[in-house]
Protein backbone atom coordinates (compact mmCIF):
# COMPACT_ATOMS: atom_id res chain seq x y z
CA UNK A 1 0.00 0.00 0.00
CA UNK A 2 1.38 3.51 -0.63
CA UNK A 3 0.76 5.68 2.13
CA UNK A 4 1.23 9.88 1.27
CA UNK A 5 2.92 10.76 4.61
CA UNK A 6 7.05 10.47 3.76
CA UNK A 7 9.61 10.93 6.15
CA UNK A 8 7.62 12.70 8.79
CA UNK A 9 5.72 14.95 6.45
CA UNK A 10 1.85 14.76 6.43
CA UNK A 11 1.82 14.85 2.55
CA UNK A 12 2.98 14.17 -0.79
CA UNK A 13 3.28 18.08 -1.78
CA UNK A 14 5.18 18.71 2.23
CA UNK A 15 7.76 16.06 1.06
CA UNK A 16 8.08 16.96 -2.49
CA UNK A 17 8.50 20.79 -1.47
CA UNK A 18 11.15 20.16 1.07
CA UNK A 19 13.01 17.61 -0.86
CA UNK A 20 12.87 19.66 -3.95
CA UNK A 21 13.81 23.28 -2.53
CA UNK A 22 10.75 24.10 -4.32
CA UNK A 23 7.49 25.13 -3.89
CA UNK A 24 5.42 23.12 -6.32
CA UNK A 25 1.80 25.73 -4.24
CA UNK A 26 3.41 28.66 -6.65
CA UNK A 27 2.50 26.40 -10.25
CA UNK A 28 -0.28 28.66 -11.54
CA UNK A 29 -0.67 26.39 -14.39
CA UNK A 30 0.47 28.33 -17.44
CA UNK A 31 1.54 25.49 -18.98
CA UNK A 32 4.78 27.36 -20.33
CA UNK A 33 7.27 23.91 -19.53
CA UNK A 34 5.01 22.24 -21.32
CA UNK A 35 5.47 23.76 -24.74
CA UNK A 36 9.37 24.18 -23.91
CA UNK A 37 9.80 20.69 -22.35
CA UNK A 38 11.67 18.38 -25.58
CA UNK A 39 10.14 15.48 -24.13
CA UNK A 40 6.68 16.18 -23.12
CA UNK A 41 5.07 14.24 -26.13
CA UNK A 42 6.99 11.46 -24.44
CA UNK A 43 5.31 11.45 -20.96
CA UNK A 44 2.85 10.08 -19.42
CA UNK A 45 1.67 13.49 -17.66
CA UNK A 46 3.80 16.61 -19.04
CA UNK A 47 5.01 18.65 -16.08
CA UNK A 48 2.51 20.96 -15.70
CA UNK A 49 0.07 18.10 -14.89
CA UNK A 50 2.45 15.75 -12.39
CA UNK A 51 2.65 19.78 -11.26
CA UNK A 52 -1.39 19.68 -10.38
CA UNK A 53 -1.23 15.93 -9.35
CA UNK A 54 1.71 16.73 -6.59
CA UNK A 55 -1.35 19.03 -5.40
CA UNK A 56 -3.81 17.23 -5.51
CA UNK A 57 -1.99 14.42 -3.44
CA UNK A 58 -1.64 12.08 -6.03
CA UNK A 59 1.17 10.20 -5.15
CA UNK A 60 0.97 6.57 -6.49
CA UNK A 61 -0.25 8.07 -9.97
CA UNK A 62 2.82 10.50 -9.99
CA UNK A 63 5.28 7.88 -9.07
CA UNK A 64 3.84 5.42 -11.75
CA UNK A 65 3.67 7.56 -14.37
CA UNK A 66 6.97 7.68 -16.90
CA UNK A 67 7.15 11.49 -16.57
CA UNK A 68 9.88 11.74 -13.66
CA UNK A 69 11.78 9.10 -15.83
CA UNK A 70 11.97 11.02 -19.02
CA UNK A 71 12.75 14.11 -17.72
CA UNK A 72 16.13 14.89 -19.07
CA UNK A 73 17.39 17.88 -16.52
CA UNK A 74 17.88 20.39 -19.24
CA UNK A 75 16.10 22.71 -17.08
CA UNK A 76 14.57 24.54 -19.79
CA UNK A 77 11.39 24.78 -18.07
CA UNK A 78 12.78 26.19 -15.01
CA UNK A 79 14.63 28.43 -17.20
CA UNK A 80 11.35 29.74 -18.48
CA UNK A 81 9.12 29.45 -15.49
CA UNK A 82 7.52 32.13 -14.56
CA UNK A 83 6.87 31.32 -11.09
CA UNK A 84 10.63 29.89 -10.77
CA UNK A 85 10.16 26.39 -10.28
CA UNK A 86 13.07 24.42 -9.96
CA UNK A 87 10.72 21.49 -12.29
CA UNK A 88 13.82 19.21 -13.10
CA UNK A 89 14.24 19.05 -8.93
CA UNK A 90 11.03 18.46 -8.43
CA UNK A 91 10.57 15.94 -10.91
CA UNK A 92 14.00 14.21 -9.10
CA UNK A 93 12.59 14.62 -5.33
CA UNK A 94 9.49 12.46 -6.89
CA UNK A 95 11.66 10.23 -8.51
CA UNK A 96 13.98 9.63 -5.89
CA UNK A 97 11.12 8.58 -3.70
CA UNK A 98 9.71 6.21 -5.98
CA UNK A 99 13.26 4.81 -6.13
CA UNK A 100 13.33 4.58 -2.24
CA UNK A 101 9.73 3.19 -1.67
CA UNK A 102 10.06 0.78 -5.06
CA UNK A 103 7.30 2.23 -6.93
CA UNK A 104 8.04 1.89 -10.40
CA UNK A 105 6.24 2.42 -14.07
CA UNK A 106 5.91 -1.16 -15.56
CA UNK A 107 6.63 0.01 -18.84
CA UNK A 108 9.03 -1.33 -21.19
CA UNK A 109 10.46 2.22 -21.66
CA UNK A 110 11.34 2.92 -18.48
CA UNK A 111 12.84 -0.25 -17.22
CA UNK A 112 15.33 0.18 -20.08
CA UNK A 113 15.92 3.73 -19.13
CA UNK A 114 16.81 2.74 -15.14
CA UNK A 115 18.75 -0.61 -16.40
CA UNK A 116 20.92 2.09 -18.37
CA UNK A 117 21.55 4.12 -15.31
CA UNK A 118 22.28 1.01 -13.48
CA UNK A 119 24.13 -0.38 -15.57
CA UNK A 120 26.46 3.06 -15.89
CA UNK A 121 26.42 3.39 -12.22
CA UNK A 122 28.06 -0.27 -12.52
CA UNK A 123 30.48 0.67 -15.07
CA UNK A 124 31.94 3.56 -12.78
CA UNK A 125 31.78 0.99 -9.47
CA UNK A 126 34.11 -1.44 -11.29
CA UNK A 127 36.58 0.81 -13.30
CA UNK A 128 36.18 4.44 -11.19
CA UNK A 129 35.20 5.40 -14.81
CA UNK A 130 32.86 4.58 -17.46
CA UNK A 131 33.89 2.22 -19.89
CA UNK A 132 31.93 2.82 -22.73
CA UNK A 133 31.70 -0.32 -25.08
CA UNK A 134 31.32 -2.82 -22.13
CA UNK A 135 28.59 -0.81 -21.13
CA UNK A 136 26.93 -0.51 -24.55
CA UNK A 137 26.94 -4.65 -24.90
CA UNK A 138 25.65 -5.10 -21.18
CA UNK A 139 22.87 -2.65 -22.00
CA UNK A 140 22.09 -4.79 -25.16
CA UNK A 141 22.46 -8.28 -22.87
CA UNK A 142 20.79 -7.02 -20.16
CA UNK A 143 17.48 -5.77 -22.34
CA UNK A 144 17.89 -9.02 -24.58
CA UNK A 145 17.90 -6.72 -27.71
CA UNK A 146 21.45 -7.95 -28.87
CA UNK A 147 21.59 -6.47 -32.21
CA UNK A 148 20.69 -2.77 -31.15
CA UNK A 149 23.01 -0.68 -32.61
CA UNK A 150 24.83 -3.57 -33.90
CA UNK A 151 24.54 -1.47 -37.62
CA UNK A 152 27.01 1.41 -35.75
CA UNK A 153 29.21 -1.22 -34.39
CA UNK A 154 31.60 -1.70 -37.90
CA UNK A 155 32.13 2.43 -38.30
CA UNK A 156 32.51 3.04 -35.09
CA UNK A 157 35.48 0.33 -34.53
CA UNK A 158 36.96 1.26 -36.90
CA UNK A 159 37.12 4.38 -36.96
CA UNK A 160 37.94 4.39 -33.22
CA UNK A 161 34.96 6.23 -32.01
CA UNK A 162 34.81 4.20 -29.52
CA UNK A 163 37.61 2.47 -27.48
CA UNK A 164 37.87 -1.02 -26.85
CA UNK A 165 39.14 -1.06 -23.58
CA UNK A 166 38.98 1.61 -20.30
CA UNK A 167 41.90 3.62 -18.85
CA UNK A 168 40.66 2.39 -15.01
CA UNK A 169 41.63 4.59 -11.91
CA UNK A 170 44.20 3.46 -9.67
CA UNK A 171 42.34 3.98 -6.90
CA UNK A 172 39.48 2.28 -8.23
CA UNK A 173 39.24 0.11 -4.79
CA UNK A 174 38.16 3.88 -3.28
CA UNK A 175 35.32 4.31 -5.77
CA UNK A 176 33.79 0.37 -4.36
CA UNK A 177 34.37 2.06 -0.68
CA UNK A 178 32.32 5.02 -2.01
CA UNK A 179 29.89 3.34 -3.15
CA UNK A 180 28.97 1.47 -0.18
CA UNK A 181 29.44 4.40 1.88
CA UNK A 182 26.93 6.39 -0.01
CA UNK A 183 24.23 3.67 -0.34
CA UNK A 184 24.51 3.44 3.97
CA UNK A 185 23.87 7.40 4.09
CA UNK A 186 20.83 6.84 1.69
CA UNK A 187 19.76 4.15 4.06
CA UNK A 188 20.18 6.21 7.09
CA UNK A 189 18.26 9.05 5.62
CA UNK A 190 15.18 6.99 4.52
CA UNK B 1 51.87 32.08 -18.96
CA UNK B 2 48.65 30.62 -16.94
CA UNK B 3 48.02 27.57 -15.38
CA UNK B 4 44.53 26.03 -14.68
CA UNK B 5 43.61 22.42 -13.54
CA UNK B 6 42.06 20.16 -15.47
CA UNK B 7 39.81 17.76 -15.44
CA UNK B 8 39.18 14.93 -19.12
CA UNK B 9 36.19 13.17 -18.08
CA UNK B 10 35.42 9.76 -19.03
CA UNK B 11 34.69 10.27 -22.39
CA UNK B 12 38.36 12.30 -23.11
CA UNK B 13 39.47 8.40 -23.03
CA UNK B 14 36.74 7.10 -25.47
CA UNK B 15 34.43 8.76 -27.80
CA UNK B 16 35.37 12.17 -27.62
CA UNK B 17 39.59 11.78 -27.55
CA UNK B 18 39.64 14.15 -30.48
CA UNK B 19 38.27 16.86 -27.88
CA UNK B 20 40.84 15.94 -25.32
CA UNK B 21 43.31 16.06 -27.91
CA UNK B 22 42.77 19.16 -29.44
CA UNK B 23 41.93 20.67 -26.32
CA UNK B 24 45.26 20.52 -25.21
CA UNK B 25 46.78 21.80 -28.25
CA UNK B 26 44.99 24.88 -28.13
CA UNK B 27 46.07 25.47 -24.35
CA UNK B 28 49.07 25.27 -25.10
CA UNK B 29 49.08 27.51 -27.93
CA UNK B 30 47.13 30.00 -25.83
CA UNK B 31 49.88 29.93 -23.43
CA UNK B 32 47.85 27.54 -20.57
CA UNK B 33 49.76 25.15 -18.81
CA UNK B 34 46.71 22.80 -17.80
CA UNK B 35 47.69 20.01 -14.61
CA UNK B 36 45.25 17.14 -14.69
CA UNK B 37 43.65 15.95 -11.55
CA UNK B 38 45.89 12.79 -10.32
CA UNK B 39 43.22 9.58 -10.41
CA UNK B 40 40.40 11.69 -11.25
CA UNK B 41 37.12 9.80 -11.66
CA UNK B 42 33.54 9.25 -13.25
CA UNK B 43 31.25 12.53 -12.29
CA UNK B 44 28.76 10.00 -12.11
CA UNK B 45 26.80 12.14 -15.00
CA UNK B 46 23.19 12.05 -15.18
CA UNK B 47 22.94 8.46 -14.27
CA UNK B 48 24.51 9.31 -10.44
CA UNK B 49 21.74 11.80 -9.54
CA UNK B 50 18.57 9.95 -11.41
CA UNK B 51 19.33 6.87 -8.76
CA UNK B 52 21.42 7.94 -5.97
CA UNK B 53 21.91 11.27 -4.40
CA UNK B 54 24.77 10.73 -1.97
CA UNK B 55 26.49 9.42 -4.94
CA UNK B 56 25.73 11.97 -6.75
CA UNK B 57 27.26 14.62 -4.51
CA UNK B 58 29.77 12.13 -3.77
CA UNK B 59 31.43 11.25 -6.75
CA UNK B 60 31.79 14.75 -8.37
CA UNK B 61 32.85 15.78 -4.68
CA UNK B 62 36.26 13.70 -4.58
CA UNK B 63 37.66 15.47 -7.96
CA UNK B 64 36.44 18.63 -5.89
CA UNK B 65 38.38 18.18 -2.64
CA UNK B 66 41.32 16.27 -4.54
CA UNK B 67 41.44 19.67 -7.26
CA UNK B 68 42.00 21.85 -4.22
CA UNK B 69 45.33 19.80 -3.20
CA UNK B 70 47.06 21.08 -6.54
CA UNK B 71 47.39 25.04 -6.15
CA UNK B 72 45.81 26.36 -9.27
CA UNK B 73 42.65 28.32 -8.60
CA UNK B 74 40.58 27.50 -11.25
CA UNK B 75 39.66 23.79 -12.43
CA UNK B 76 38.30 23.31 -16.23
CA UNK B 77 36.33 21.12 -17.68
CA UNK B 78 35.88 20.19 -21.31
CA UNK B 79 32.60 18.00 -21.00
CA UNK B 80 29.34 19.59 -20.28
CA UNK B 81 27.69 17.08 -17.99
CA UNK B 82 31.06 17.23 -16.40
CA UNK B 83 30.83 20.79 -15.88
CA UNK B 84 27.45 20.81 -14.70
CA UNK B 85 27.73 17.97 -12.19
CA UNK B 86 30.90 19.62 -10.84
CA UNK B 87 29.78 22.91 -10.82
CA UNK B 88 26.34 21.80 -9.17
CA UNK B 89 28.05 20.00 -6.11
CA UNK B 90 30.40 23.11 -5.96
CA UNK B 91 27.54 25.54 -5.57
CA UNK B 92 25.27 23.09 -3.24
CA UNK B 93 28.48 22.24 -0.94
CA UNK B 94 29.49 25.89 -0.51
CA UNK B 95 25.77 27.10 0.17
CA UNK B 96 25.75 24.40 3.02
CA UNK B 97 29.02 23.59 4.17
CA UNK B 98 27.25 21.30 6.92
CA UNK B 99 25.94 18.54 4.16
CA UNK B 100 29.28 18.92 2.37
CA UNK B 101 30.81 17.91 5.47
CA UNK B 102 28.65 14.90 6.17
CA UNK B 103 29.31 13.66 2.43
CA UNK B 104 32.76 14.55 2.74
CA UNK B 105 33.56 12.36 5.91
CA UNK B 106 30.76 9.21 5.25
CA UNK B 107 31.53 8.88 1.76
CA UNK B 108 34.31 10.67 0.08
CA UNK B 109 37.41 10.26 2.88
CA UNK B 110 40.06 12.27 0.82
CA UNK B 111 40.36 15.28 3.38
CA UNK B 112 38.48 18.53 4.24
CA UNK B 113 36.60 20.31 1.37
CA UNK B 114 37.60 24.32 1.41
CA UNK B 115 35.61 25.64 -1.85
CA UNK B 116 38.41 27.09 -2.75
CA UNK B 117 38.51 26.19 -6.43
CA UNK B 118 36.64 28.03 -9.34
CA UNK B 119 34.61 25.14 -12.02
CA UNK B 120 34.47 26.70 -15.69
CA UNK B 121 33.58 24.72 -18.62
CA UNK B 122 36.34 24.56 -21.39
CA UNK B 123 34.12 27.27 -23.51
CA UNK B 124 33.95 29.48 -20.13
CA UNK B 125 37.62 29.34 -20.07
CA UNK B 126 38.49 30.49 -23.41
CA UNK B 127 36.00 33.13 -23.39
CA UNK B 128 36.28 34.96 -19.74
CA UNK B 129 39.67 33.61 -18.62
CA UNK B 130 41.96 33.58 -22.09
CA UNK B 131 39.30 36.39 -23.65
CA UNK B 132 38.92 36.94 -27.89
CA UNK B 133 41.25 39.06 -28.54
CA UNK B 134 44.03 36.69 -27.43
CA UNK B 135 42.62 33.83 -29.43
CA UNK B 136 42.65 36.35 -32.30
CA UNK B 137 46.30 36.83 -32.31
CA UNK B 138 46.98 33.10 -32.16
CA UNK B 139 45.10 32.55 -35.32
CA UNK B 140 47.47 31.85 -38.40
CA UNK B 141 44.83 30.71 -41.03
CA UNK B 142 41.75 32.02 -40.80
CA UNK B 143 38.56 29.60 -41.08
CA UNK B 144 36.93 32.31 -43.02
CA UNK B 145 34.33 31.14 -45.89
CA UNK B 146 33.02 28.84 -43.35
CA UNK B 147 29.00 28.79 -41.73
CA UNK B 148 28.70 27.48 -38.54
CA UNK B 149 25.52 26.79 -36.47
CA UNK B 150 27.13 27.02 -32.52
CA UNK B 151 25.14 24.36 -30.82
CA UNK B 152 25.69 24.42 -27.00
CA UNK B 153 23.01 21.95 -25.51
CA UNK B 154 21.47 22.11 -22.39
CA UNK B 155 24.27 22.30 -19.89
CA UNK B 156 26.51 24.60 -20.64
CA UNK B 157 24.61 27.57 -19.88
CA UNK B 158 21.55 26.35 -17.61
CA UNK B 159 20.53 26.52 -15.66
CA UNK B 160 21.82 29.87 -15.11
CA UNK B 161 21.77 29.68 -10.81
CA UNK B 162 24.51 27.19 -11.70
CA UNK B 163 26.34 27.66 -14.50
CA UNK B 164 26.38 31.47 -13.97
CA UNK B 165 27.82 32.06 -18.03
CA UNK B 166 25.93 33.82 -21.22
CA UNK B 167 22.47 33.55 -21.67
CA UNK B 168 20.21 30.40 -20.95
CA UNK B 169 17.90 31.11 -24.11
CA UNK B 170 20.65 32.52 -27.12
CA UNK B 171 24.59 32.81 -25.63
CA UNK B 172 26.95 34.17 -27.68
CA UNK B 173 30.47 33.40 -26.41
CA UNK B 174 30.78 30.47 -28.98
CA UNK B 175 29.85 32.36 -32.02
CA UNK B 176 32.40 35.48 -30.70
CA UNK B 177 34.81 32.74 -30.84
CA UNK B 178 33.73 30.97 -34.07
CA UNK B 179 34.15 34.09 -35.58
CA UNK B 180 37.35 35.71 -33.78
CA UNK B 181 38.61 32.36 -36.18
CA UNK B 182 37.24 33.98 -39.27
CA UNK B 183 34.29 31.91 -39.74
CA UNK B 184 30.83 33.32 -39.78
CA UNK B 185 28.34 32.08 -36.99
CA UNK B 186 24.91 31.73 -38.47
CA UNK B 187 21.58 32.95 -36.20
CA UNK B 188 20.64 29.76 -35.11
CA UNK B 189 17.44 28.88 -32.54
CA UNK B 190 18.07 26.29 -31.40
CA UNK B 191 21.27 26.93 -29.56
CA UNK B 192 20.26 25.11 -25.88
CA UNK B 193 17.49 22.68 -27.20
CA UNK B 194 18.44 19.00 -25.84
CA UNK B 195 19.73 16.32 -27.88
CA UNK B 196 18.15 13.40 -25.94
CA UNK B 197 21.36 13.01 -24.27
CA UNK B 198 21.83 9.71 -22.49
CA UNK B 199 19.09 8.35 -24.40
CA UNK B 200 21.13 7.55 -27.30
CA UNK B 201 21.47 4.11 -25.64
CA UNK B 202 18.12 3.38 -23.14
CA UNK B 203 15.99 4.53 -25.66
CA UNK B 204 17.38 5.97 -28.94
CA UNK B 205 13.98 7.29 -30.94
CA UNK B 206 13.77 9.93 -28.03
CA UNK B 207 17.52 11.19 -29.67
CA UNK B 208 16.36 10.56 -32.93
CA UNK B 209 13.72 13.29 -32.57
CA UNK B 210 15.45 15.62 -30.57
CA UNK B 211 18.69 15.50 -32.60
CA UNK B 212 16.59 15.49 -35.66
CA UNK B 213 15.14 18.64 -35.12
CA UNK B 214 18.69 20.52 -34.37
CA UNK B 215 20.07 18.89 -37.45
CA UNK B 216 16.98 20.45 -39.80
CA UNK B 217 17.01 23.56 -37.90
CA UNK B 218 20.89 23.91 -38.20
CA UNK B 219 20.58 23.00 -42.14
CA UNK B 220 17.48 25.58 -42.41
CA UNK B 221 20.35 28.31 -41.01
CA UNK B 222 22.65 27.73 -44.25
CA UNK B 223 25.26 26.41 -41.91
CA UNK B 224 28.08 23.86 -43.44
CA UNK B 225 28.63 22.52 -40.11
CA UNK B 226 27.93 22.92 -36.42
CA UNK B 227 30.04 23.02 -33.49
CA UNK B 228 30.11 21.59 -30.10
CA UNK B 229 31.78 21.67 -26.62
CA UNK B 230 29.92 18.49 -25.21
CA UNK B 231 31.01 15.00 -26.25
CA UNK B 232 27.66 13.95 -25.99
CA UNK B 233 26.06 16.84 -28.37
CA UNK B 234 28.98 15.48 -30.60
CA UNK B 235 28.49 11.83 -30.61
CA UNK B 236 24.53 12.07 -30.79
CA UNK B 237 24.45 14.56 -33.63
CA UNK B 238 27.88 12.54 -35.26
CA UNK B 239 26.96 9.28 -34.92
CA UNK B 240 23.04 9.13 -34.99
CA UNK B 241 23.07 11.48 -38.00
CA UNK B 242 23.06 9.01 -40.96
CA UNK B 243 20.25 6.98 -38.77
CA UNK B 244 18.17 10.11 -38.42
CA UNK B 245 18.67 10.78 -42.30
CA UNK B 246 17.07 7.14 -42.78
CA UNK B 247 14.40 7.38 -40.20
CA UNK B 248 13.03 11.16 -41.69
CA UNK B 249 14.15 10.51 -45.02
CA UNK B 250 16.33 13.42 -45.27
CA UNK B 251 19.66 14.56 -46.53
CA UNK B 252 21.99 16.93 -43.71
CA UNK B 253 25.47 15.84 -44.35
CA UNK B 254 26.67 17.94 -41.26
CA UNK B 255 29.73 17.64 -39.89
CA UNK B 256 29.71 18.06 -36.25
CA UNK B 257 33.11 19.47 -35.14
CA UNK B 258 34.23 20.15 -31.42
CA UNK B 259 34.92 23.92 -30.87
CA UNK B 260 38.40 23.36 -30.13
CA UNK B 261 38.98 21.05 -33.67
CA UNK B 262 38.28 24.64 -35.41
CA UNK B 263 40.23 26.62 -33.06
CA UNK B 264 43.15 24.62 -33.77
CA UNK B 265 43.28 24.54 -37.43
CA UNK B 266 43.20 28.02 -37.45
CA UNK B 267 45.90 28.15 -35.06
CA UNK B 268 47.82 26.52 -37.74
CA UNK B 269 47.95 22.89 -36.93
CA UNK B 270 47.99 20.47 -39.26
CA UNK B 271 44.69 18.44 -40.29
CA UNK B 272 46.17 14.82 -39.65
CA UNK B 273 46.18 16.03 -35.89
CA UNK B 274 43.01 16.63 -35.28
CA UNK B 275 41.72 13.17 -35.73
CA UNK B 276 38.71 13.71 -37.90
CA UNK B 277 39.28 10.01 -39.14
CA UNK B 278 37.37 9.26 -35.70
CA UNK B 279 33.83 11.58 -37.09
CA UNK B 280 31.21 9.26 -38.68
CA UNK B 281 29.81 12.23 -40.93
CA UNK B 282 32.97 13.27 -43.18
CA UNK B 283 34.37 16.85 -42.65
CA UNK B 284 35.97 17.45 -46.37
CA UNK B 285 32.67 18.78 -47.61
CA UNK B 286 32.77 21.59 -44.88
CA UNK B 287 36.20 22.40 -44.75
CA UNK B 288 36.41 23.07 -48.73
CA UNK B 289 34.53 26.02 -48.09
CA UNK B 290 37.47 27.14 -46.42
CA UNK B 291 38.62 30.22 -48.14
CA UNK B 292 35.38 31.37 -49.77
CA UNK B 293 33.65 34.85 -49.80
CA UNK B 294 30.62 35.13 -48.03
CA UNK B 295 28.49 37.73 -49.86
CA UNK B 296 26.92 39.51 -47.17
CA UNK B 297 22.82 40.22 -48.24
CA UNK B 298 22.74 43.93 -49.09
CA UNK B 299 21.28 45.74 -45.81
CA UNK B 300 18.05 47.47 -46.44
CA UNK B 301 16.63 49.97 -44.20
CA UNK B 302 14.65 47.21 -42.64
CA UNK B 303 17.34 44.98 -42.26
CA UNK B 304 19.36 48.01 -40.45
CA UNK B 305 16.80 48.67 -38.32
CA UNK B 306 17.04 45.15 -37.30
CA UNK B 307 20.64 44.49 -36.91
CA UNK B 308 20.63 48.08 -34.44
CA UNK B 309 17.64 46.72 -32.13
CA UNK B 310 19.91 43.43 -31.56
CA UNK B 311 23.09 45.28 -30.93
CA UNK B 312 20.84 47.44 -28.39
CA UNK B 313 19.88 44.60 -26.30
CA UNK B 314 23.35 43.39 -26.23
Amino acid sequence: MITLSYKGKNTFLEAVNEKSGSDVLECYQCGKCVSTCPVSNFMDFPPREIMQMIKLELKEECQMANSTWFCLTCSACSGRCPREINIPAVMEAVRHMAIEENFHPDSKQVKNIRKFHEIFLDMIRRYGRNYELRMMAEFNIRTRNLFKDMHLAPKALLKGKIPLGVKSMKSAKAIKKMYEMADKLEQQSK
Amino acid sequence: MKKVTYFPGCSAHGTSEEFDQTVKMVMKTLDVEMEEIPDWNCCGATSAHTMNESLAYALPLRNLVLAEKLSNDTMTVPCASCYQRMKFTKIHMDENPELARKINTAVVGEGQYQGRVAVKSMLQYCYEDVGIEAIKTKVTSPISGMKIACYYGCLLTRPKAITQFDSPEYPMSMDRIVEALGAKAMPFDFKTECCGASFSISDTDVVLQLSGKILEMAKESGAHAIVVACPLCQSNLDMRQPDIEKKFKVRYDLPIFYLTQLMAMAFGYPKDKMMFSKHIVPVDGALAHIGEVIEEPKKTAKGKKAVKAESEVE
